[in-house]
């Protein structure tokens, strides 16, 4: 359902993403790893809309979507989270959860008992359960700790019912009892139907959930396969670990 | 009721309507200095709707606030490249524009032997709809008033739906507000000539109530009073505005022995309070804690009751 | 043309003072990036003190002028403890209503102490007129940009070559790194601001010796041709300042030739918008906006 050809962008002199090729069927679990400064992060923002690529095309569902602004992108049903986090802070956990009430259908607006509305609103509820947000669900993001904020944007994520699901380094900063948590919870909040593209750094996230993995590296695509495969590469290996060298013991 | 304090009350209450316009711009995180443009573009179109072409005044209030709309719309279209500082600057010359502008035009009719009209330098004479109907000041008072209060119902109808959140996550973060499908662009341009017509209402109010309006009256001081009234109340809620015009017109004007030190007053009470609540008295923080405390307190209340 | 291009020889003189005026008010904001909406009447009052001098001591000169300026560098200071070093880091906006509050009060304080409305200012030179071929230059113009242009090299290398000038730019351009390296900032800030109460001390100066009178309420038009000068160069930029400044005076002079009174603000505001809507940046813009909103922060 998405389908990326011959997409560069650059920044300044830099290529940040260099002639990339991606093809992600309907229901898919893609994981997206590579060094710092790969181009990950901004491989999700053309996806989600948030910056435009220079050359190539991205079709979603058949259509080329390239030159649509952000705000297109999410109607069509591809929600994100951030890396850096992006939660309104003076507001509560239920209250930045809801955000994703922009999402539905405008007419809807001024219908407290529509429909659309009342499973919205049944939805949410569900997912700070699920998530374990209920106890904290009034109260403001910025007293929470991290694994919990992570959450909440992982919650206002999900509530948007997205086609595609883009998630930035959902663990990032956690510790490994808290990485297992988050993903767990990933594993069985996400439905079947969505498509999930994940980045992160944590190899062990990221084999868990994704039956396939890509690898970024400088703005290129040098791997793309089941991680058993990938990660015993020995380019792959040599971001990582280095190249191997004669023991001196 | 004293002609004076009718007067004080209907100043309030014609100034809450421009502070509104400017606090609808800063909820979408914009800064205008220039909506003392389309109070004036109000101000002179219901004018010559009701002095030059016999219109009844509520046709004439639709009219002043519909080009109020269209000129903020259209405003809003150019200016949508332009942000921040850039774009608080670009009001203000536009609306320094729409002054000089209105400075040179004349568009006098000779209505019942009398020329009639928007005359340069001279601004606008003759805007007696209003008391050759034999309104008086209280009723129109009353008018303004109950203007006032449906605006206010609107925003508060907004504020507890999805357009309040939509425009203050607008103002808070764009780039969120993009990735949760919301058109920032759209809104912004809307919120503009939703502000504008808000602002020529206001100026709607003034030209009748002093049947003479000149290019004077909207010049920059009123474009940044405007936008102090809201940032001085607060933009947590739409009360803030107008606690912003109540201290100002109302706490001043009312004690007379500030007369002529009341800028020197005012001034440095201003100054000193932003030391202390940078974002305004209501702001959003503490709009919050208010509805807190008042929800918790009606829980207490039902729970006493049933007890 | 010959008549053109006087008219420009006069703009550039007048925009000389203007510029002046555009570098105090970048001064501070490039270090503190916040609006001072009082800066004309902070200066004004110099220009008023100045002229009070000069109706006690019935004689101009430097003591007037020294009057202006340190009267100007005072109000100067009153506006930055109160609106700017008092009120707390990352609101910018509060610092601008604030200014606004104060700009209200200082033009109500001159307005009680100077019923008169209007005060004599000593010219700076006996009134005459230069020829040089087929242009005029009139001596309290030239004598204006001559000690602009003066102050403006002093400025230069004030900035270029003392350790305060390169405190001043290192928070001008990349202030996160400048707090982080230690450079004081709310110091700094502090004695930018004088400098540029004094910068705009002596801008009034040049122009009342000029027009040999101060008049009130122009404190609104002293700030708003700062901010105008400095947006039409570029935000961030002294030289863009200077520029800026020179660009509005050269405009505003040939709109006022050609088309009158009005017609001189309609062209300072109708330039100001046009470049506003087509290139927002200014002409030499240092773009302030992108790199902010880089670092996380909105202006």
């Amino acid at each position: 359902m998405l389908k990326l050809e011959g997409v560069t962008r650059r920044f300044g002199g830099i290529e940040a993403i260099k002639d990339l090729a991606l093809d992600v069927p309907a229901g898919a679990r893609l994981g997206l790893i590579g060094p710092n400064g790969s181009g990950k992060t901004t491989l999700l923002n053309l996806l989600s809309g948030v910056v435009a690529s220079d050359v190539g095309a991205i079709r979603f569902d058949g259509e080329r979507i390239e030159t649509l602004s952000a705000h297109r992108f999410a109607r069509l049903g591809i929600a994100r989270t951030f890396q850096n986090l992006r939660l309104v802070r003076h507001m509560t956990v239920r209250e930045n959860v809801w955000l994703a009430q922009h999402s539905l259908p405008a007419a809807a607006a001024f219908r407290r008992h529509a429909p659309a509305e009342i499973a919205f609103a049944a939805r949410i509820a569900a997912l700070l359960g699920e998530l374990g947000l209920a106890a904290v669900a009034e109260t403001p993001v910025s007293a929470l700790p991290l694994p919990h904020q992570r959450r909440v944007e992982l919650a206002r994520a999900l509530a948007r019912q997205p086609k595609l699901l883009l998630l930035d380094e959902p663990a990032g900063g956690m510790t490994p009892a808290e990485t297992r948590e988050m993903g767990a919870l990933i594993a069985r909040l996400v439905p079947d139907d969505v498509t999930l593209i994940l980045v992160e750094h944590k190899i062990d996230l990221v084999t868990r959930l994704c039956p396939r993995i890509a690898v970024l590296d400088f703005g290129r695509k040098i791997a793309d396969g089941a991680p058993g495969e990938v990660l015993r590469r020995p380019d792959v290996m040599e971001i990582y670990f280095g190249r191997a060298e004669t023991a001196d013991a | 009721m004293g002609d004076y304090y009718v007067s004080v009350l209907a100043n309030i209450g014609m100034f809450s309507f421009i502070a509104l316009s400017a606090y609808l711009l800063l909820l979408t995180g914009e800064i205008s200095f220039g909506q003392q443009a389309f109070f004036g573009i109000g101000a002179y179109a219901s004018g010559i709707a009701t002095a030059l072409w016999g219109l009844p005044f509520p046709v004439a209030l639709l009219f002043g606030a519909g080009m109020g709309a269209a000129t903020a719309g259209l405003l809003g279209l150019l200016t949508l490249r332009t942000r921040g500082l850039y774009f608080a600057m670009a009001t203000l010359a536009f609306a320094e524009l729409v002054r000089l502008g209105l400075q040179e035009w004349i568009y006098v009719r000779t209505v019942e032997d009398e020329p009639v009209g928007p005359n340069g330098v001279d601004g606008f004479r003759g805007i007696r709809y209003v008391f050759e109907n034999g309104i008086t000041p209280g009723v129109f008072l009353i008018v303004i008033a109950g203007l006032l209060a449906l605006l206010l119902v609107c925003f508060a109808l907004a504020e507890r739906g999805r357009i309040g959140s939509m425009l203050r996550l607008v103002g808070a973060d764009p780039l969120l507000a993009a990735t949760l499908g919301i058109d920032v662009k759209r809104v912004k341009v809307l919120a503009a000539a939703a502000a504008g017509a808000i602002a020529a209402l206001g100026g709607c109010l003034f030209a009748h109530l002093n049947t003479y309006v000149e290019p004077r009256n909207f010049d920059i001081m009123l474009g940044v009073h405007s936008l102090a009234y809201g940032l001085i109340g607060g933009l947590g809620t739409a009360f803030g505005p107008i606690l912003g015009v109540l201290l100002d017109v109302g706490l001043l004007e009312s004690v007379r022995v500030f007369q002529g030190y009341r800028m020197i007053v005012f001034g440095g009470m201003v100054a000193l309070l932003l030391i202390f609540m940078p974002r305004g008295i209501l702001d959003e923080t503490r709009v919050r804690r208010i509805a807190g405390v008042w929800r918790r307190g009606r829980a207490r209340a039902r729970h006493h009751a049933e007890a | 043309m010959i008549a053109f291009i006087q008219t420009l020889i006069d703009g550039i003189m007048i925009g000389s003072a203007y510029a002046l005026l555009a570098l105090g008010f970048s001064l501070i904001f490039g270090v503190l990036r916040r609006l001072n909406l009082a800066y004309g009447s902070s200066i004004l009052m110099g220009a008023f003190a100045g002229a009070a001098v000069f109706a006690q001591l019935k004689s101009g000169g430097w003591i007037v002028a020294a009057a202006t300026v340190a009267a100007a560098v005072a109000a100067g200071i009153y506006v930055e403890r109160l609106c700017f070093w008092a009120v707390r880091r990352g609101a910018a906006i509060a610092s601008m209503v604030s200014s606004f509050a104060i700009w209200m009060q200082l033009e109500e304080i001159l307005a009680l102490v100077f019923p008169e409305r209007t005060l004599a200012f000593p010219p700076l030179v006996g009134s005459a007129m230069l020829q040089v071929g087929p242009f005029q230059f009139r001596s309290e113009y030239l004598a204006m940009f001559v000690l602009a242009v003066a102050v403006m090299a002093a400025l230069e290398w004030l900035l270029r070559a003392t350790r305060f000038g390169l405190a001043v730019r290192a928070v001008t351009e990349y202030p996160e790194a400048a707090r982080a390296m230690g450079v004081p900032v709310a110091r700094i800030a502090f004695w930018a601001f004088v400098l540029a109460s004094a910068i705009g001390g002596t801008a009034v100066f040049l122009m009342a010796s000029a027009e040999e009178q101060v008049t009130l309420h122009t404190g609104m038009a002293l700030t708003f041709t700062g901010l105008i000068a400095m947006m039409i160069g570029g935000i961030g930029s002294l030289r863009g300042a200077v520029l800026g400044g020179i660009v509005l005076g050269v405009v505003e002079t040939v709109a006022q030739a050609q088309l009158g009174g009005s017609g001189r603000e309609f062209a300072a505001f109708g330039l100001l918008f046009l470049l506003l809507v087509v290139r927002p940046g200014g002409l030499l813009a240092q773009d302030f906006a992108t790199r902010d909103a880089a670092a996380g922060r909105r202006v």
